[in-house]
């Protein structure tokens, strides 16, 4: 033992879990492939080309923001591909090629990047994107199609890019059975149709533990609840839960952690609102969809609900309510 | 199942030592005892260079603390030395040649029965203080200011530290004297109730306590921290010590079962606190165990005593959760050292730090329900009233919320710095 003088000398604690921000990123990437997978059997090739040209762009960004503010390269924590992926997800399936790559500049660059980038933003980057899309490019941001015929084989449809049917989401009377909702098998953005695929992501995060169930679990009895008050009818409130980005943003979006309160009563008042203004938007405004905008709101209330929402320490009393050291 | 709320659950990686009986490791040539082993002021040394001093001697005491410091060995006084400790670069050792004659002189034996006031005195000639680690002199915790109302008596037996088996092998071995020495500590501080408390994992210390018809096992559910104070005692009885006090505001006083067995020995045998059980462990290694080990022996003995298998990459006294990290092996075993861990780099953390994505896990595995990514965003900022709102002065240093930091923020480092800051400052 010759060397033994060089030790190294850092602060307690000296061992740690093996979580890490790009695993817990990977396992959103993984609980994200179901969704993506259905999209692009329900919505064929060109569909899953706008969700690779979303993250492709959205790391691409992220490396030229880096580079040119002469920052680390902070792509490899792979939140950039989370980014993207759900950017992509969000887009209705026909949509140009450039709305992926102005999406992404505005989600990275705007959004991420110049508020400080990963666990800095103000917003869910893929929500403000999305929502910035829509109102940019209203027409090609609500143009929705009806899923792909594969009764004529499946390659030829798959690859058919230009022959898809214009059809309306279900939210705004496209009317479907519960089977269809439940599948996918209905008109809506790439990765939003599909119940069954975002359910099985949301299990897989919820056993991994990178969410917990507080969040999407609130939003959706909420919606739930003012659906029922709305219509004042039991049989509106599934095809409402099924329908639109519901599953999609209660469980992969409005749980992002930058975005979200810090406590679990944090979490529960930020799931009410979010949960309230969707259905809100959904039965008042002129928009089909609510819940990117509810997420929007909701992250603009974080930081005040922060502010007065945390923890008493343990053994607080009131007699000794400044906490005060003795 | 007993238990807190929050905390983690890291590997133990006490299955090394856990079985491994307690042996004796014969002291080295040369022995360093440090003068600083307790929070306050140092030692003042009562011998010179080249006095011949007698294992179990008075060589440094410290008044106005009230702590005593005895030669673990006979031999010669080889001068006072500046050496490392886990704290410092620099602080002053008494460098004892050892003449392997174990020459020793006792202070005489009290029985069982002696009077509080001549029990109170010898814990502090003695030189008894905590040993689990704050290195507190007992006899000032055991004498609690006039008018405080102390009820329980809480052994702590816990051992919640990965790696650390010390406790638990006293417990197992030496069963009768903590229970006798409990029982001193008890009418000392005249309360009727004895509480060991014990992690489930350690099913064999908890066999030896049942039989005891005068202490009241708690079993406790194996999480760490269960053996910081406060949690243990909310654990043990349901009371909560308020913030900024201690565990005499809720009746209890705890001591750490190598405490009161180091207690035991020296009111009934005169034995000074020279020498502690050390768990000596890690990957690196050859024969990990637990050891008695004198105090001011060498972290480089006990390497070459136990042998190393490969160069350990970082060597620890204490536990890896609150433990320090020693910068080379001339530090000295002291009385609150209860391991020494020679880890590879397989076993510790080395990842680099990355920014905060504010997932919320380090507050929700905060004992003391603190916001640990805002204490430390705060401290960066230089925002210490923030730091404060948030709880950086309730930190109790466990180690909880770095252990589960997803990018590997040094959480305890900035909240210690704020403790420090919001303290020096008054803010």
């Amino acid at each position: 033992m010759a060397q033994l003088e060089k030790f190294k000398v850092s602060s307690s604690p000296h061992i740690a879990d093996d979580a890490s921000v790009d695993r817990i990123m990977m396992d959103v990437v993984i609980a994200l492939m179901p969704a993506t997978v259905a999209g692009a059997i329900f919505f064929g090739f060109y569909a899953l080309l706008l969700v690779l040209v979303s993250i492709a762009a959205c790391v691409l960004f992220e490396y030229l923001y880096d580079l040119l503010a002469k920052k680390m390269n902070s792509i490899w924590d792979l939140s950039a591909v989370v980014t993207g992926l759900l950017l992509g997800l969000n887009l209705p399936p026909r949509v140009p090629l450039y709305i992926p790559i102005i999406g992404a500049a505005f989600a990275i660059i705007i959004v991420k990047m110049l508020f400080g980038g990963i666990g800095k933003n103000f917003a869910n980057p893929a929500i403000a994107a999305r929502i910035f899309l829509t109102l940019a490019f209203m027409r090609s941001m609500t143009m929705y199609i009806a899923p792909m015929d594969y009764s004529g084989g499946f390659f030829p449809a798959f690859f058919d890019i230009y022959d898809a049917t214009a059809t309306a989401t279900p939210l705004r009377g496209g009317g479907a059975d519960l089977l269809s909702l439940f599948l996918g098998n209905i008109g809506g953005c790439i990765g939003e149709t599909s119940a069954l695929a975002l359910l099985l992501g949301g299990a897989y995060l919820l056993a991994r533990r990178v969410i917990s169930f507080e969040i999407p679990l609130i939003i959706i009895a909420t919606v739930a609840a003012f659906t029922l008050i709305f219509k004042g009818n039991i049989s509106a409130v599934l095809p409402a839960l099924l329908s639109g980005g519901l599953l999609l943003g209660s469980i992969f979006m409005a749980t992002d952690y930058s975005t979200t309160p810090n406590t679990a009563r944090g979490a529960i008042i930020y799931a009410l609102i979010v949960g309230a203004f969707t259905a809100i938007i959904r039965q008042y405004s002129d928009y089909p969809e609510g819940m990117s905008f509810a997420i929007l709101l909701g992250n603009l209330c974080v930081p005040l609900i922060d502010k007065y929402i945390y923890p008493k320490n343990f053994g607080y009393s009131k007699e000794r309510a400044d906490g005060n050291r003795s | 199942m007993l238990t807190f709320s929050r905390g983690v659950h890291p590997e133990t990686n006490k299955a090394l030592t856990a079985d491994k009986r307690i042996e004796k490791m014969p002291p080295p040539k040369d022995l360093y005892i440090p003068l600083t082993q307790h929070i306050g002021k140092e030692c003042v040394p009562v011998v010179a260079e080249g006095d011949y001093v007698r294992m179990g001697q008075l060589i440094a005491r410290c008044e106005e603390d009230g702590v005593y410091i005895h030669s673990s060995v006979s031999g010669t006084v080889k001068g006072i030395e500046q050496l490392p400790t886990l704290v410092a670069p620099k602080s002053s050792h008494i460098h004892i040649e050892n003449d392997f004659e174990d020459n020793i002189e006792r202070l005489s034996p009290l029985g069982e029965d002696a009077s509080r006031e001549s029990a109170l005195q010898r814990l502090k000639e003695a030189g008894i203080v905590g040993m689990g680690g704050a290195a507190f002199p007992t006899h000032k915790k055991l004498n609690p200011p006039r008018g405080e109302k102390i009820d329980t008596f809480i052994l702590n037996g816990a051992e919640c530290e990965p790696y650390i088996t010390c406790d638990h092998r006293l417990m197992a071995e030496r069963a009768e004297e903590i229970r006798r020495g409990a029982r001193l500590f008890a009418r000392i501080l005249g309360v009727e109730r004895i509480i060991v408390g014990i992690e489930n994992n350690k099913p064999d210390a908890i066999e030896a306590f049942k039989g005891f018809s005068d202490i009241e096992v708690k079993v406790l559910r194996a999480k760490y921290p269960m053996g910081a104070e406060k949690q243990l005692i909310y654990a043990c009885t349901g009371r909560k010590v308020p913030l900024g006090g201690l565990p005499k505001d809720v009746g209890c006083i705890v001591d750490n079962v190598h405490t009161v067995y180091s207690a035991y020995l020296a009111v009934t045998q005169g034995l000074p606190c020279i020498e502690r059980l050390v768990t000596v462990s890690g990957g690196a290694v050859e024969n990990p165990g637990n050891y008695i080990i004198r105090i001011g022996t060498t972290y480089l003995h006990i390497s070459e005593h136990c042998g190393l298998k490969e160069q350990p990459v970082k060597v620890l006294g204490g536990g890896p959760m609150m433990g320090t990290a020693a910068f080379d092996l001339h530090v000295a075993v002291a009385k609150a050292t209860s391991s020494v861990l020679f880890l590879t780099e397989k076993e510790i953390n080395t990842e680099k730090a990355s920014p905060c994505i504010n997932c919320g896990r380090c507050a929700r595995v905060c004992p003391m329900y603190l916001m640990p990514m805002y204490i430390d965003a705060c401290t960066i900022a230089g925002d210490y009233k923030g730091a404060k709102k948030y709880g950086a002065r309730n930190c109790i240093e466990c180690g909880c919320c770095a252990y589960v930091c997803p990018a590997k923020r040094p959480l305890v480092q900035s909240i210690r710095l704020a403790k420090r800051i919001v303290r020096e400052r008054n803010i």
